[in-house]
């Protein structure tokens, strides 16, 4: 039993990360939290699902194609509304409102388009559950595991390995700096974009996979971006740890308190710990220079 | 003209003068007592960098001190120590006798330390009127059901506020401006607009960070009259940032030299000019 | 005492023709003008961001719910207590949360916010649960409304033009520099953290005068979201543009019934737009008057007769 709740919680924790990973790059380069963050997932999610049970097309393929999708939604955001809010030069509250303006748009497209309704996937894996060691594991669950693994190891890769990742890490320190030094900022932050996007995609695939799909599904990027908080903003490896501590957390007091409860403590967590801790496990404080 | 000459006109500048006397008393009896402000051993390091070692200074009522150095050598700092943005990791700053090591920044600004930034930075959207208002708030002292029911001490105090931040754009020669938008003057105006802002605190001691940076030789010459006439009229006493050696050489009586965090020499600008270690320090550095 | 106000609106309305659909409409606009002018104080002056308030809301709801219809107590004394309840616990959870930076203080309202909700869904025997808490007596007739939303936007109003006002609208300038003229950043904040919440709690028991019912769903994330958007909507740093804003956006999918299913799209453009082309929303910093109105109109002329007098 608590074999099985503990990876059932990785699981779920992984698929905060793919989100929260998200807001932690966004924020790092940006100074804002991307509140449409989530509204990637679920668009990532409707596009797969059109594909694969309306267009009819394989399920891998049409994965592909929604977290493509994930991503060019992701990307036209940057490239459309917050680059130029950025050019105003108007307070990061701004982004941060323009985003949620963003987030009631898109879960209003979706609800407009493919009403309310709850939508799954036709695919279905041939062994739904496989035990190991006494405990019922979900095959779902641990694919996601992995695959989620495989993705958030690359990912660190790339930030940390690459010019890619080098170029997004100097312009998290001082954009303007970076911009004298010959990096293209604003092609990076479109980068970083497409990359968040397509997670987003992934998780939300993962996620509609698991339950279902719907025009309020966005509302676990609230989950991410809180366990990206925890983790502290901006940090990377933060929001991975901060996602499957809240992952387990979630899954443990479901099973053993009360499932009505789980966001009480999700929250009250979060609450408590920025008391401790202001600025989230892994957060860098940052003082207002005079 | 003719107003000049009624009876009236003549009581009122008697009153004033009186009042004015009165206020000399009270600044002399503070005068003969300690120093305006005393930092001692101050230190205070980000991480491995040491932004300011071991840092002593005393300014005595009336003097205008220079903080002088080359970017980076921690003057910005020392502000931020004073004025409790940071708080020192050792030594004690003392300010007119009482210990306001590590308080924070809202305290040490009712205390009677004003200051101006190195980068302005006014109340951008609000009136040139405003910006001096919100700065004497210490002198409105009604409370909320009185805010709400406009009692006679709202009015009272309001038309105060009004009137003593009208008195100060006066001085520094922005009454014209009052209504506009603090954003909409140019440069030196709001170079003023800052110091007539720090002044509604009636200050004892008055920071200026970089007065005349951005400023050409004419407006830094014109603002060391500027300066004075402060010192003069308010009886204040002035610790200011500099660049330029020819606005510290005409106006202040003394000043401490800086470099990476350390204190290289204290004196008056002549004195300190012909420092050696000044000089290396100058030329060797980025100036 | 409701009887007495319900039987003097009816008499009101009776006289002015006023069907009961347009009182609702009313009543619903006033509701939401003092949810918006706390929003505007907090968000419009302060530029601290809650997505929390629909939570105070609620405890101004549940509050005077309960104790109308459970202690019996006089609707007018309940209705204030559960705005100074909301008020209080604004006050408790803005002294330990807002010294935290930015994103830090949002996320914890929010979390705030829908810990209320899931609470008052747990705890079924003291509200009632998902089913709700009904049996409310119908308290808030339109005149009564109408009297709440002035007496809000005068305290308001007052409020903004005053020391404690500029204070805040310094801090929304420059933190900083407000510190180093000796305002208590943290003092203020809270000040107007707390003022926001009492006025959300108000809206909150009037709305539960008018439902007549309450359920938590009622004060979920969304309605949070919504006060914001409305909020931007009428304009950062104006109370008269916020106002015109409250009325603007509940009054809209009244007239164009056809339109309501996508109200809530339209509000979402409408704020991208506006936070990309008007930042300060449609009034900005300045306050809607009647006398700048004519000045506007009258200044082309004065100006046409100066060119021709030189």
């Amino acid at each position: 039993m608590f074999l099985q709740q503990f990876i059932t919680g990785i699981s779920i924790g992984g698929i905060y990360a793919l989100l929260a990973t998200g807001y932690s790059l966004i924020y790092s380069l940006l100074d804002f939290s991307n509140w449409a963050h989530g509204e990637f997932a679920m668009l990532g999610a409707y596009f797969a699902i059109v594909f694969a049970n309306m267009v009819g097309l394989p399920f891998m393929l049409a994965a592909l194609l929604g977290v493509c999708g994930g991503a060019l939604i992701s990307f036209l955001c940057e490239k459309l509304v917050y680059r130029h809010i950025r050019s105003t030069g108007a307070p990061n509250m701004f982004l941060m409102i323009g985003a949620m303006g963003l987030s009631t748009i898109f879960q209003q497209v979706a609800n407009l388009i493919f009403t309310g309704q709850y939508r799954s996937f036709k695919f279905k894996l041939p062994v739904s559950t496989i035990e190991i060691a006494g405990a019922y594991l979900g095959v779902l669950d641990l694919i996601s595991l992995v695959l989620t693994a495989v993705i958030l190891v690359f990912l660190i890769y790339l930030i940390n390995k690459t010019k890619f990742g080098l170029n997004v890490r100097a312009i998290a320190c001082n954009a303007n700096a970076a911009r004298v030094l010959g990096v293209r900022v604003d092609r990076s932050i479109a980068s970083v974009f497409l990359l968040a996007g397509s997670l987003a995609g992934v998780a939300g695939i993962l996620y509609g996979m698991k339950y279902n799909v719907f025009p309020t599904m966005g509302n676990i990027g609230l989950k991410a971006f809180v366990a990206s908080v925890v983790g502290g903003l901006g940090s990377v490896p933060g929001a991975i740890v901060g996602s499957l501590l809240l992952g387990v957390l979630e899954t443990f007091v479901s099973g053993y308190i009360s499932s009505s409860l789980r966001d009480f403590f999700s929250f009250a967590l979060l609450i408590v710990l920025l008391l401790v801790k202001p600025s989230g496990l892994f957060g860098v404080d940052v003082q207002d220079k005079a | 003209m003719s107003e000049m000459n009624t009876p009236a006109y003549e009581q009122k500048i008697a009153i004033l003068e009186e009042k004015l006397n009165a206020l000399e008393n009270k600044v002399n009896s503070l005068e003969s007592k300690d120093p305006v402000l005393e930092m001692q051993h101050v230190e205070k390091h980000f991480g491995g960098v040491h932004a300011i070692d071991n840092f002593s200074v005393k300014i005595e009522h009336g003097q205008i001190h220079g903080l002088i150095g080359p970017n980076g050598a921690g003057k910005t700092t020392i502000f931020n120590n004073i004025t409790g943005i940071y708080a020192p990791d050792a030594g004690k700053i003392i300010f007119m006798g009482e210990d306001i090591t590590g308080s924070p920044p809202h305290k040490v600004a009712q205390m009677g330390i004003g200051r101006t930034f190195q980068n302005i930075r006014l109340f951008s959207n609000l009136s040139v009127l405003d910006n001096v208002i919100i700065a004497s708030g210490m002198d409105a002292t009604y409370n909320l059901p009185q805010a709400i029911f406009h009692s006679d001490k709202f009015k009272k105090r309001e038309k105060l506020l009004n009137d003593k931040a009208m008195n100060l754009l006066e001085i520094v020669g922005l009454q014209d401006k009052a209504n506009e938008r603090a954003s909409s003057l140019p440069y030196g105006h709001q170079r003023k607009l800052e110091i007539a802002r720090a002044m509604a605190l009636d200050p004892k001691l008055l920071l200026l960070d970089e007065p005349a940076a951005g400023m050409n030789a004419d407006e830094s010459l014109e603002l060391v009259d500027f300066v004075r006439q402060i010192r003069d009229h308010f009886k204040i006493t002035i610790l200011m940032i500099e660049h330029h050696m020819d606005v510290v050489s005409n106006l202040c009586d003394y000043c401490t030299v800086l470099n990476f965090g350390k204190t290289l020499a204290v004196g008056t600008p002549a004195e300190v000019k012909s420092n050696p270690e000044v000089i290396r320090a100058y030329l060797g550095g980025n100036e | 005492m409701i009887e007495a106000f319900n039987n003097i609106n009816a008499a009101v309305c009776e006289f002015l023709h006023i069907n009961p659909y347009i009182q609702g409409v009313i009543i619903l606009v006033c509701i939401n003008v003092i949810a918006i002018l706390g929003m505007a104080v907090l968000t419009g002056f302060t530029r601290l961001f809650s997505f929390g308030n629909a939570g105070f809301m609620a405890i101004g709801a549940y509050t005077a719910a309960i104790l109308i219809v459970r202690h019996d107590f006089n609707f007018l004394i309940a209705m204030v207590l559960g705005a100074i309840l909301a008020g209080f616990v604004a006050f408790l959870l803005g002294s330990l949360t807002l010294k935290l930076k930015g994103d830090y203080f949002l996320i914890t309202c929010l979390g705030f916010g829908e810990c209320v909700r899931v609470l008052l869904n747990y705890f079924k025997k003291f509200s009632g649960g998902s089913a709700g808490f009904p049996g409310i007596p119908n308290y808030s007739s339109m005149l009564f409304s109408i009297l709440c939303a002035v007496l809000a936007f005068f305290i308001a109003w007052r409020f903004i033009h005053s020391k404690y006002g500029r204070n805040i609208t310094s801090i929304r300038e420059n933190e900083v520099a407000a510190e180093a003229v000796g305002i208590n950043a943290f003092r203020y904040k809270r000040m107007s953290f707390t003022f926001s919440a009492v006025y959300a709690g108000w809206a909150g028991a009037l709305f539960a005068g008018y439902m007549m019912y309450v359920v938590p769903t009622n004060f979920a994330l969304n309605k949070s979201i919504e006060l914001i958007t409305t909020t931007v909507i009428g304009g950062l740093g104006s109370l008269t543009g916020s106002v015109l804003g409250a009325i603007l956006v509940t009054l809209l999918p009244e007239f164009f019934r056809s339109l309501s299913n996508y109200r809530m799209l339209i509000y979402g453009v409408a704020v991208v737009l506006i936070i990309m082309f008007r930042p300060n929303g449609l009034y900005g910093y300045k306050e809607f008057s009647l006398k700048r109105l004519i000045g506007r109109f009258s200044k082309p002329k004065a100006e046409a007769g100066k060119e021709a007098a030189s």
